[in-house]
């Protein structure tokens, strides 16, 4: 049985058949989509224990024939990482269409026919082996993000959601030409298209010094701003300000996480040598984003932008520990990305249950909301401790790990970024404090019984994420076993293959 | 003699059918569906004969017209292109009284200068193709002949499309008497083996300007806006699909085949002409708010990004001309189907096509807004639409050429970012605008519907499964 196919397409055809659906009926769309996502969850469930079984580098591969004349196939296969990420994502995905019944009311059907086509995207980008498919799906997760900021965004909704996509284009396109490049490449040097598209044929074959650089320089920068890294941050958070409350969970849960990941899978393996060439401008860049975003965060007066821009600061770990190069670098980041997507996920969920209720993320407006809603600020106090790297929770290994792998690399780097961590702890616990602690602030006060504590659908949303934090806090191996031998594969092909 | 008429047959059947049309018109004046009826059928034979032609060659009147894949190839997209502005004119003509059999012949008429085109093997041949193609467009940008916009616009395309015949005429002769053969292939061989001189200096400066002002490439362009602006919507989509199609066809003939030897002299000038032609379309359509206005800067910008595979072409790359009849395929569908929306919104008299009329639409009838929104993704290059393999495929042969043509990829790709910024903003008046008072009455008959939905298929099909149309080209350029 095809599965992988299964998993990406079940959220498309799931829209396909909502569309089919009256508008008028919009309790009925809102379960026929959370059905949806919850069998595509449990499908990748099941994928995550089969893959345990499998040898081989890939599991469950598809490979068809698609564009036979520039041998463009349709190939998918899931390893350790790219399970990981999509189990990450068909978690994300109907935990967010939870937390949408009840603050979307406009266009229900169109919402939940983006948010089904988004997730087919997301997922085709992780499961794809094909540069070209791969391509595909990256743009497809585009426009039902366009639309979803867009029409169901804040105020500055249509400026943040042009910013965003243009600034992807003009990455995603310059990879493209890089990527005919690469496949160009391959069949000047055996002379059939057979393979010139496929991941796992070119993997070490680009010895072309130039096409290393370059092509290197095109992947980097179209996942650079993806991630984003310092300086093709600025589109991040105006986004996140402006979505919807699960436009940004996926935003920071998962289309962050595709940055980091095409790193991994394609930009390095496939130009190691223009990757070498190019870390130690990459690392400087990382621990620039870990500094600039933490600092940046400190000052912020809306919840919202503070998470965002405390993302940047977060996700410069993912970057900088992939550019160590060595296991525990790798390690780290791959276990950052998949914590901060589900600590991040929870403090934005929690940022929109807040906004819900006050229609406001003002922070000097805040203070002492832990006296009317103990619970909501209980968990807001976890996902935030999460966050700032409390050891016992999931946030701190993936860190430490990165650090660990930045001191053997350069210990300096190491000490820049572990300094920082005390900055996390400032932004964080000073915003904490200021919002939840202290007597009631009169704003708060004039909302009167409006300020209801978490509702048990809400908690629903949140649960799942605390205790994946929990236990991957106690037990990381379980994560990093998982894995391993995509780390160990990663690592070999990062070494040159110029001159070899 | 009896095998001549059989290779022309696709011709003949095409003027007679415009003859049918205006008779048709004749017998049963004002009735509008008559003489779509009978363009329609002859559009079919036609189809049906090109492509019992398609398998293998043969040539008639001496060698001077070939018939094959490549005939068939231009004249089945000639084909769509007639065949989906017929369905899509009517209701609009209509609801101004203008009337359709005039149209419907003058269409066929022209579709007979493409097919000439593309099965010309001399420069005589081609260019009556070329004027039996651009002469119908003259008429048809004066069609709504009360409107002094209209008219303005056709007399700008009359005198400079005139001038630039003339010039090209001009260039055609000089390299005639220079290579002293008036077959392609003939120049191509007498050009490889002799030396350059003045004579050919004059020649290919000359056919360069022509060609660039038939194909609107900047800085040759300042009648399409006008000409576009001021003709019928429906004819304006005509206008910018049809004769840049039959243009390139041209360009391919001229440049790629006959001029081959000097490819080193002109790739630079269509270097220059290419990046300079995309990038101000694309910037003077950044700053249009009238959709309509909009489409006629974007589709110079798409001149450009057809005026690569021209380039790569020129570098030795057949993938080059592939990619631009891959390309002219799924430019004819996409924006045909975008100037069928404008064509629907237009449904009362009188109805403008600003970014405002547009608001909200997506509320109101969102099967239209989602038909536009793939035609204007597809523009935009995003996949999985026609668009964006169109331009994977111009660029593959521009990297594969290297060289200069790697940089204008480059410059391609920045563009396509560029033109996102005014594609989307259609999206976002669509989608994100509350609804326009007094709300645009959209007209949509079934023929109009049955032309949306076929340029909707066709931008659909060639992005989701294009092997197809890439085998036909590729078979299209084995003759």
């Amino acid at each position: 049985m095809p599965i992988l196919s299964l998993i990406i397409f079940l959220p498309l055809l799931g829209a396909l058949g909502i569309a089919a659906l009256p508008s008028s009926r919009p309790s009925l769309i809102r379960f026929a989509a959370l059905g949806v996502s919850l069998i595509t969850f449990a499908l990748s469930l099941g994928m995550l224990v089969g893959i345990r079984g499998q040898s081989g580098e890939f599991a469950f591969s598809e490979q068809l024939s698609w564009i036979p004349s520039f041998g463009i196939t349709y190939h998918l296969g899931v390893d350790g990482l790219s399970g990981a990420l999509v189990v990450l994502t068909t978690l994300l995905s109907w935990i967010c269409i939870l937390a949408s019944f009840g603050p979307i009311q406009t266009r229900v059907k169109e919402y939940f026919i983006s948010f089904l086509i988004l997730e087919t995207g997301m997922l085709g980008v992780f499961l794809a082996l094909d540069l070209f498919l791969f391509y595909i799906f990256w743009e497809i997760v585009l426009v039902p993000m366009y639309l979803i900021i867009g029409i169901w965004g804040g105020a500055d909704r249509i400026y943040a959601t042009i910013k965003f996509v243009l600034y992807t284009l003009v990455g995603s396109l310059l990879m493209l030409v890089a990527i005919l490049a690469t496949a160009f490449s391959h069949q000047a040097a055996t002379g059939s298209w057979t393979g010139a598209f496929d991941l796992l044929a070119l993997r070490g074959t680009i010895t072309d010094p130039t096409l290393q650089i370059l092509g290197f320089a095109a992947f980097a920068l179209a996942f650079a701003i993806k991630v984003p890294m310092f300086p093709f941050h600025t589109w991040l958070p105006d986004a996140h300000v402006q979505a919807p409350t699960a436009g940004s969970v996926i935003l920071a849960g998962v289309l962050l996480k595709l940055g980091g990941y095409g790193f991994i899978r394609f930009a390095i393996p496939l130009f190691p040598d223009g990757a070498q060439l190019f870390a130690p401008l990459m690392i400087v860049l990382s621990v620039i984003a870990i500094i600039y975003g933490a600092l940046v965060a400190i000052v912020q007066t809306d919840l919202k932008k503070l998470i965002a821009y405390s993302s940047v600061s977060h996700m410069g770990f993912v970057t900088l520990g992939i550019f160590t190069f060595n296991q525990q670098g790798v390690d780290g980041a791959i276990l950052q990305m998949l914590n901060h997507g589900l600590i991040t996920s929870g403090l934005f969920l929690l940022v929109g249950i807040g906004y819900e209720r006050t229609h406001d993320r003002e922070i000097a407006k805040m203070g002492g909301w832990a006296v009317r809603t103990p619970v909501y600020a209980a968990l807001f106090g976890f996902f935030l401790f999460a966050s700032v790297g409390l050891p016992g929770l999931s946030g701190f290994a993936g860190e430490f790990l990165v650090l660990l792998g930045a001191f053997i690399a350069n210990p300096m780097v190491a000490g820049a970024s572990t300094f920082v961590m005390i900055f996390a702890a400032v932004y964080l616990l000073y915003m904490y404090q200021r919002v939840f602690t202290g007597p009631l602030s009169p704003f708060l006060k004039g909302l009167g019984s409006k300020l209801t504590d978490v509702t048990p659908t809400e908690i629903l949303t949140l649960a799942p994420l605390a205790a994946l934090v929990v236990i991957f806090g106690v037990m990381p191996t379980l994560l990093t076993s998982s894995f391993a031998k995509s780390v160990e594969i990663f690592l070999m092909s990062a070494i040159s293959v110029v001159g070899q | 003699m009896n095998n001549d008429l059989l290779t022309l047959a696709p011709l003949i059947t095409v003027v007679l059918g415009a003859i049918a049309v205006l008779a048709s018109d004749m017998i049963t004046p004002n009735r509008n569906h008559a003489p779509v009826a009978v363009a329609l059928a002859a559009l079919g034979a036609t189809a049906a004969l090109l492509i019992n032609q398609g398998g293998s060659t043969a040539s008639a009147l001496g060698g001077s017209y070939v018939a094959g894949p490549f005939v068939a190839f231009v004249g089945l997209l000639g084909i769509s292109i007639v065949a989906i502005t017929l369905l899509i004119a009517p209701a609009y003509l209509a609801a101004r009284k203008y009337p359709t059999a005039e149209l419907a012949a003058t269409l066929l008429f022209a579709l007979a200068g493409a097919i000439l085109l593309g099965a010309a093997t001399d420069l005589i041949t081609l260019f009556i193709g070329l004027e039996l193609m651009v002469i119908p467009g003259y008429v048809l940008a004066g069609y709504a002949k009360r409107d002094p916009l209209s008219t303005e616009g056709a007399v700008k395309y009359f005198l400079l499309g005139s001038f630039s015949s003339a010039i090209l005429l001009f260039g055609i002769v000089v390299l005639w008497g220079v290579a002293g053969t008036a077959s392609l292939s003939g120049i191509a061989t007498a050009l490889a083996s002799g030396e350059a001189n003045a004579g050919l200096a004059v020649a290919l400066a000359l056919i360069t300007t022509g060609s660039a002002f038939k194909i609107a490439a900047v800085p040759f362009h300042y009648w399409t806006p006008d000409a576009y602006q001021g003709s019928p919507t429906p004819i304006t989509g005509y206008l910018s699909v049809g004769p840049k199609v039959g243009a390139f066809v041209l360009l391919i003939k001229l440049f790629v085949i006959a001029l081959a030897p000097l490819a080193t002299l002109w790739i630079p000038v269509m270097v220059v002409l290419a990046a300079a032609t995309m990038t101000l379309g694309n910037l003077v359509a950044l700053t249009q708010s009238n959709v309509k206005r909009m489409l006629s800067y974007s589709s110079i910008a798409h001149t450009g990004y057809l005026m690569v595979g021209i380039v790569a072409a020129g570098a030795g790359e057949a993938a080059g001309i592939a990619g631009i009849l891959f390309y002219a395929a799924a430019y004819a569908f996409m924006n045909l189907g975008a100037f069928a929306f404008l064509t629907a919104l237009q449904g009362r008299p009188g109805a403008t096509t600003q970014l405002s009329d547009l608001a909200g639409l997506g509320r109101k009838h969102p099967r239209m807004a989602i038909l536009a929104t793939i035609f204007l993704l597809s523009l935009t290059g995003i996949p999985p639409t026609a668009g964006f393999f169109a331009k994977t495929y111009v660029i593959l042969a521009a990297v594969q050429a290297g060289g200069p043509a790697t940089i204008l990829a480059v410059i391609a790709v920045l563009n396509a970012a560029i033109a996102a910024f005014y594609y989307l903003r259609v999206i976002v008046y669509l989608f994100m605008r509350d609804p326009a008072e007094p709300a645009v009455q959209v007209a949509e008959g079934p023929m109009l519907r049955a032309g949306l939905l076929i340029a909707a298929i066709g931008t659909v099909a060639l992005g989701l499964a294009p092997t197809p149309i890439i085998e036909a080209v590729i078979q299209a350029l084995a003759t």
